[in-house]
């Protein structure tokens, strides 16, 4: 039987070229995710994820996730560590993220994303993560020293004056040594700046305080029984690890990382494969519908309904097999160039040898023939149940199952993914935005299911303005022809471009909820300045900004993350006045003046969230410890400003850190905003480089981009899947033509000219793609819309459709589908019209 | 019959199909004239060319050799655009099968040539077509709903509906049995007698042939012999004289 479906294949090359496409797409993505997070994240490990300390030592952290800055202990905990029994050395060690390094031309250096730390000195060679490659150990505040990758990338020489940023101020030192990492750490990889203990402390941190203890045992000890017995020493303010936990650590935050981004990959994979199934249940469907006789006549030659089965699911394994190849190959091929761009990028990312893992091979395997076999299934269990006397007859149908049971079940899947629409728009929130995607993609398969139903009267009344001349007529009637093989093609494209337009219409409401509130919190003759480099940055910005002419105030806001119970939440300290004059806040109750005695102030669906009224007290976790805070007012939800409100001095006094994260500057009145700019710009630019200074609109731009960069990457993806939709719509169109060569020949011989015929099929795609399109849009706008009547106080206030943004996504199908009709009529054309009407 | 009678005129066409040592010569040199007006029936073994002759004459396709007239119009010198211009405007066609588009009615059917034209039909003379095929209460049925005899009706409805100068039917009747070949054959007769038609018929049916005026023989590729107002029982005598009739003669 694998032989008959394997030349069937063979003699139905055509057929079989875009199954063919669809498969491998879908597995290229899957098996493309694989080997690059198994290739990058086994380089990774291989040299990341390793200790040279036997024990770290680290303080406990009261906040689960989302640190901005490692909680810091003082020094007296090494020298309690180094008393311990079986210690041989425990050096304190300070080593921070945010660090900005520039070139000699005072530009930032570009890291591709990578972070650069700063760091003491080590100060025992036996637990150091780096180590001198040429010069001396930096000491004082005027020495400084680098990786020796870096230094060369940015083009430092021992001697040179380097200068750099933290967050605690811009820093101009000689570099006296170059250093390399020893095997490990976890800044391995990225640039790293290092200064003596005191001084990295004082520029880094600008106070004192470690991240780590580093502890070597003594030889001959066990270190799992001396790190219980520093556990047990110091108590559970410490987080006590051996290499071994460290290692494990690392790999497990490498995975979570890289996770991310492979699940996105799979996603897509998902999609793809999705949306390509519908296109290979057609085309078995054809191909076993135009083979009918010649699979009867089988049957009458003896062969049993399993072996003709059976011929039709060798032939999905035949395609199953090749598709799945193709993407495993071509996904290796994206991984490497993936690999390769890094290796360009003169990074010292480990380049360990590509990981094409088992797994991934089985995996790849799996779904694409899993995926081919599953779709062609209807179309074999058809295929088994044609009768054997069909050999003998004229004109074969396949029996096809009647529409009735499927619509029945499409009704009732309507009717619950109704209820759960209903459902969720009462809920609201983030349960609400859970029950309407469930209820759209419910939604989905209803009219999937339901769709031959509808596609006769969607296309009758689509086609309306397309005229009643003959060519079109024909067209529509073929479209209407075959109601399931049109809902299943134009439905692959449904799928595709609901979800572009859900995309689209989201990413408008968060655009315009942005520009929304940030036209309502700030006024015109604001400005705000951020930094481009790093979160936080000096308070010497601030104090330097004040004194520029033209400004009248600066309004500072700190920020870091906390947790309370288990929510997440950004803490801000906002300096007096910041909630009345640069920043316009409605309170729904209390006021500003609350901050001033030390209570908190919280946005709305934070308080909602954390069911907090006025009065009430909570406790706040950050990186310092858990601080009793109580509730003195409530904000209208703000975009600005949504966290947890404290003043400065509340700020510092739950040990938030004493750096900078945004700053309001009001321009005095009289004063042009742009002038004042200039003058800001001018006082910081040359110590700050990646200092940002915007006005109102500018702001605005920027806070738009993270949309834009999600919409430009999922909206590749997406179009992706729509490519795979529209592939099925010319094969669609070119099967159909080939199945119905007597016709057209027919056609041909009493008349229709070419232009004529390729209308009729222009026609044909132009009615599928637009069944397709328009119950995508719908269902895409209508999801949006909900989701965003869901999340009014979560950021998408207002809601925008882009309606001509809709319409031009509507044209370009259309525009697509005459492009898809080409190929489908040139062949069509071609068919010489003896032939065609001679033809079996 | 005066050249200014034909509606058709074969002169001297040829059609030669392969090369070399396989050659065959489907045509050989063959001539003639359909008049206008009149029912012409062309009759031969299996194989003979008959079908081959129809097409070229239709226009369907090119002969190796020679010339086809339609009327004074030369077949074989006009672009395949025109041509099949010339194919939906002045020429009808009945297949002996697979005649009808599935998709549309029998009445869509029948306005189709016209529909590709992008003409309005003559209403009396469609009422009269109709009429004369009498399916007028079938019109709106799909070819799947008709039988074979009804669906070779509306092909012949659809062939006469552009009032073309020439219907060709290629053994219009080859799949039908006798009642139903009567309908169709007395379709054309009528067609040609009351309307004035000119149709030129393949069959290798004689008592189908005994419908026409005159019939052409047609063996190997060559014109054998002509019969005038044929009857079943000399039709089939000339069959048999040509069978007797070695074929080296030729
Ligand atoms: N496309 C073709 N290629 C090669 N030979 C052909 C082709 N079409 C017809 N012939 C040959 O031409 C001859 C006449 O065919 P045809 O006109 O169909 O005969 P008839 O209709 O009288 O049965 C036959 O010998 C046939 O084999
Ligand atoms: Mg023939």
């Amino acid at each position: 039987m694998f032989k008959l479906g394997l030349r069937s294949v063979l003699a139905h090359r055509l057929r079989f070229v875009l199954c063919t496409v669809a498969v491998t797409l879908g597995v290229a993505f899957a098996g493309g995710a694989m080997v690059f997070t198994d290739t990058l994240s086994h380089a990774l490990k291989k040299n990341y994820a390793v200790s040279t300390a036997d024990i770290t030592v680290t303080p406990s952290s009261p906040i689960e996730t989302g640190t901005d800055r490692p909680p810091t202990f003082q020094a007296g905990l090494a020298d309690r560590i180094a008393a311990i029994p079986g210690v041989a050395s425990a050096a304190s060690q300070l080593l921070v993220s945010d660090v900005e390094i520039l070139t000699p031309d005072g530009k930032p250096l570009e890291n591709y994303g990578l972070t650069s730390f700063g760091a003491s000195w080590p100060r025992d060679a036996r637990v150091a993560p780096f180590k001198l490659v040429d010069g001396t150990p930096p000491s004082g505040r005027n020495e400084l020293a680098l990786d020796d990758s870096t230094a060369s990338r940015a083009g430092y020489a021992i001697g040179d004056q380097v200068r750099i940023v933290t967050p605690t101020q811009a820093v101009t030192a000689t570099l006296t040594a170059t250093t390399t990492p020893v095997a490990a750490g976890a800044a391995a990889g990225a640039p790293l700046v290092s200064f003596d203990g005191a001084t990295a402390q004082y520029l880094l941190l600008g106070q004192a305080g470690w991240t780590s203890v580093s502890v070597a045992v003594q030889p001959g000890s066990d270190a799992d029984a001396v790190s219980k017995a520093i556990a047990t020493t110091i108590g559970d303010s410490v987080k006590v690890r051996t290499a071994q936990q460290v290692t494990a650590d690392g790999e497990h935050s490498l995975d979570s990382t890289f996770g991310g981004f492979s699940t996105v990959l799979v996603v897509f994979a998902c999609l793809a494969l999705f949306v390509g199934t519908f296109l290979i249940v057609n085309t078995f469907a054809m191909v076993v519908a135009q083979r009918s006789r010649e699979l009867a006549m089988l049957r009458a030659i003896g062969a049993s309904r399993g072996q003709v089965t059976g011929t039709v699911v060798a032939e999905s394994v035949v395609i199953g097999i090749l598709g799945s190849t193709l993407g495993l190959l071509i996904g290796i091929g994206v991984a490497v160039g993936i690999r390769f761009t890094y290796q360009l990028l003169d990074l010292r990312i480990p380049t360990a040898s590509l990981q094409v893992s088992p797994a991934t091979i089985i995996v790849c395997y799996v779904i694409g023939i899993g995926v081919t076999v599953a779709a062609a299934a209807p179309a074999a269990r058809r295929a088994g149940k044609l009768p054997p006397i069909a050999a003998m007859r004229d004109d074969v149908t396949v029996p096809e199952r009647s529409l009735l049971a499927r619509i029945s079940i499409g009704g009732f899947v309507l009717l619950m993914a109704v209820l759960l629409y209903a459902v969720g728009l009462n809920a609201g929130g983030t349960p609400g935005v859970v029950l309407i995607t469930l209820g759209a993609g419910t939604g989905v398969i209803a009219i999937v299911m339901l769709s031959p139903l509808l596609s006769r009267y969607v296309v009758r009344a689509l086609m309306y303005p397309f005229g009643r001349k003959a060519p079109v007529t024909l067209g529509r009637r073929n479209a209407e022809r075959n109601p399931r093989r049109t809902s299943a093609t134009a439905s692959a494209l449904m799928i595709s471009v609901s979800l572009i337009c859900g995309l689209m219409v989201i990413a408008a409401s968060a655009k315009a909820s942005i520009n929304q509130s940030i036209a309502d919190a700030l006024g015109t003759s604001s400005i705000l300045i951020t930094s481009g480099g790093t979160p936080t940055f000096s308070t010497q910005i601030g104090d330097r900004t004040a004194q520029v002419p033209g400004v009248q105030s600066v309004h500072r806001v700190r920020q870091e993350s906390g947790q309370v119970g288990k929510v997440s939440v950004r803490v801000s300290g906002v300096s007096d006045g910041t909630l009345d004059g640069p920043v316009t806040t409605t309170f729904d109750a209390g006021s500003a003046a609350v901050l001033g005695s030390g209570q908190a102030v919280l946005p709305r669906n934070l308080a909602t969230t954390l069911g907090l009224t006025v009065g009430k007290t909570f406790d706040l976790a950050t990186t310092t410890g858990k601080h009793r805070l109580t509730v003195g007012g409530i904000l209208a939800p703000n975009r600005q400003l949504n966290a947890v409100l404290l003043s400065l001095p509340a700020y510092q006094k739950i040990g938030g850190p004493v750096t900078d994260n945004l700053l309001y500057v009001e321009v005095a009145q009289g004063n042009q905003v742009a002038e004042v700019r200039t003058g800001i710009l001018d006082q910081l630019k040359k110590d700050y480089p990646s200092i940002e200074v915007r006005d109102q609109q500018a702001y605005a731009a920027t806070a738009r981009e993270p949309v834009n960069g999600v919409l430009a990457a999922l909206g590749f993806l997406l179009a992706l899947a729509i490519l795979i939709a529209l592939l099925g719509i010319v094969n669609t169109l070119a099967l159909g033509v080939v199945e119905r060569t007597r016709e057209i020949g027919l056609l041909r011989a009493i008349g229709m000219d070419r232009p004529q015929l390729n209308r009729m099929l222009r026609v044909e795609s132009i009615a599928i793609t637009l069944l397709g399109a328009l119950l995508g849009v719908v269902i895409g706008v209508v999801f949006a819309a909900s989701v965003q009547s869901s999340m009014v106080d979560d950021g998408l206030a207002v809601r925008d459709i882009p309606v001509l943004q809709l319409v031009i996504a509507v044209a370009a199908a259309a525009l697509f589908a005459v492009l898809a009709a080409v190929w489908p009529s040139r062949r069509a054309a071609r068919l010489d019209v003896l032939r065609a009407i001679a033809s079996e | 019959m005066g050249v200014a009678d034909a509606a058709v005129r074969a002169v001297g066409v040829w059609k030669r199909y392969g090369g070399g040592q396989t050659q065959v010569n489907a045509l050989a040199d063959v001539s003639a004239d359909f008049g206008k007006g009149r029912f012409t029936a062309i009759m031969g073994p299996s194989g003979s060319g008959k079908s081959t002759l129809l097409h070229c004459l239709a226009g369907l396709d090119k002969p190796s050799d020679g010339s086809v007239f339609l009327g004074d119009v030369d077949l074989t010198k006009v672009p395949e655009k025109q041509l099949t211009h010339l194919r939906r405007d002045r020429i009808g066609f009945v297949f002996q099968a697979f005649n009808l588009v599935p998709t549309l009615t029998a009445l869509e059917n029948i306005t189709l040539p016209l529909d590709l034209a992008g003409r309005k039909p003559d209403q009396d003379w469609l009422t009269t077509v109709i009429d004369t095929i009498g399916l007028t209460d079938r019109l709106s049925h799909k070819p799947s709903e008709l039988s074979g005899g009804q669906q070779q009706r509306v092909a012949c409805a659809r062939a006469l509906v552009s009032r073309p100068d020439v219907v060709f039917a290629d053994e219009p009747t080859g799949n039908l049995d006798s009642r139903s070949s009567a309908d169709v054959l007395d379709f054309l007769h009528r067609s040609v007698r009351d309307f004035g038609q000119t149709v030129v018929m393949v069959t290798h049916d004689p008592s189908a042939a005994s419908y026409s005026d005159r019939v052409l023989f047609l063996a190997d590729g060559t014109l054998q012999s002509e019969l005038i107002d044929p009857t079943a029982e000399s039709v089939l005598d000339t069959m048999k004289k040509l069978d007797s009739a070695p074929a080296e003669q030729h």
